[in-house]
């Protein structure tokens, strides 16, 4: 999912200074299970911007809404309309969800209370871990379902380097080093063998770096495509 | 109710389901009569059946905002003194457990009135026997 933390209380408060009338949009996706940004948070944001000690005058007005997903265009634009009066709107979105509701509510400034992070998972309770860069070009195939360009400090992607320092990696050694647990991973699946395969230069177009990454998939809805079940899923 | 709600335009074409991603949407045609199924453990509600439909027969709001099913009624202990309803019995039980002491129904306020009570009349004697002059809550 995508990890998000929310930003300090005094950024927020800066961001907001000047607004009498503040609405706070919390998201009920990723940024909800990972406690930063759901409909708990944004009240709670909310009962905190309208304490009179953080204000110069009186407090702003402030009004909370949850929207499912708010990197949906049309759903935002369909059933969460901003009510009248509001002139200024804090998404506790990721940075995604924050464009589609500045889009959306145009030209109503939309601000974002809380930073996103990365792509992770949680092994236990309260704790993420980066886990995906989103790359474009995924060899999780190759490595044991664990990513080296994620997970290694310097995303190596030909084995350890000469830091690694027992099972740790030289830069923290709480940070397990991501290829001892490549390797043995395929040890446990007797696949050792991959690691001595001969891979082609790695192309790394698809991280980016040509403007936004985009992608299409003709044949759902109303686009234009092939209609059956799946689509274009595999076309080039 | 329902989460997945649709209005007498549903023609039954069936482009929700042939466009759900979830495959949370099901039919079944049965003699001369079309039902259609929707399964919200799997509905991601993405939305997709909504914008594919072409009579804008499918109601999604009731996907963003519905009821709140019940899920279940337990007796509650109240306090005592004023009767606000606190915790059930066996949480009540699991909590001594926990503890090694059984704590009477009291909510906070009058818990802390009480303590401030056994304090005040006990000082002199909590003194003598602890040298403190107070009880913990």
């Amino acid at each position: 999912m995508i990890v998000g933390t929310i930003k300090p209380l005094e950024e927020i408060i800066v961001s907001v200074r000047g607004y009498q009338n503040i609405r706070i949009v919390g998201c009920g996706s990723c940024v909800s299970v990972c406690l930063s940004g759901g409909e708990r948070e944004a009240k709670m944001l909310a009962l905190e911007l309208s304490r009179k000690v953080h204000h110069e005058n009186d407090p702003p007005a402030v009004s909370v809404d949850t929207i499912l997903r708010q990197c949906e265009l049309d759903i935002i634009q369909a059933y969460h309309p901003v009510p009248e009066g509001i002139d200024v709107v804090l998404s506790l979105a990721c940075g995604a969800g924050v464009q589609t509701l500045a889009e959306a509510y145009e030209p109503l400034p939309v601000l974002p209370a809380l930073n996103t992070t990365f792509l992770g998972a949680s092994f236990e309770s309260g704790f993420w871990r980066e886990m995906c860069v989103g790359c474009g070009n995924c060899l999780l195939t190759h490595t044991g379902g664990i990513c080296p360009v994620a997970r290694c400090s310097k995303s190596l992607l030909h084995g350890p380097c000469g830091g690694t320092s027992g099972r740790s990696c030289e830069v923290n050694p709480e940070i397990p080093c991501a290829w001892v647990q490549i390797i043995e991973r395929l040890a446990k699946q007797n696949k050792l063998d991959q690691l001595s395969a001969i891979h082609e230069p790695r192309d790394w177009r698809p991280a980016g770096g040509a403007g936004p990454r985009t992608r299409q998939r003709t044949g759902v809805g109303g686009s234009p495509g092939p209609r059956d079940h799946l689509g274009d899923l595999w076309s080039s | 109710m329902l989460y997945f709600q649709v209005n007498n335009r549903c023609n039954g074409c069936l482009a929700c389901l042939q466009n759900c991603p979830a495959n949370a949407i099901d039919v079944q045609d049965s003699g001369a009569k079309r039902k259609l199924l929707h399964n919200m453990a799997r509905c991601a509600r993405c939305g997709n059946c909504w914008r594919v439909c072409p009579q804008q027969a499918i109601e999604f709001q009731h996907l963003l905002t519905n009821q709140w099913d019940e899920v279940v009624e337990l007796e509650l202990l109240c306090c005592r003194i004023c009767g606000e309803p606190l915790y059930s019995p066996a949480f009540s039980q699991a909590l001594a457990e926990r503890t090694g002491a059984s704590i009477a129904p009291l909510c906070a306020r009058h818990r802390e009135a009480l303590v401030q009570k056994v304090n005040t009349h006990f000082a002199g004697f909590l003194s003598l026997r602890t040298g403190k002059d107070e009880v913990m809550p």
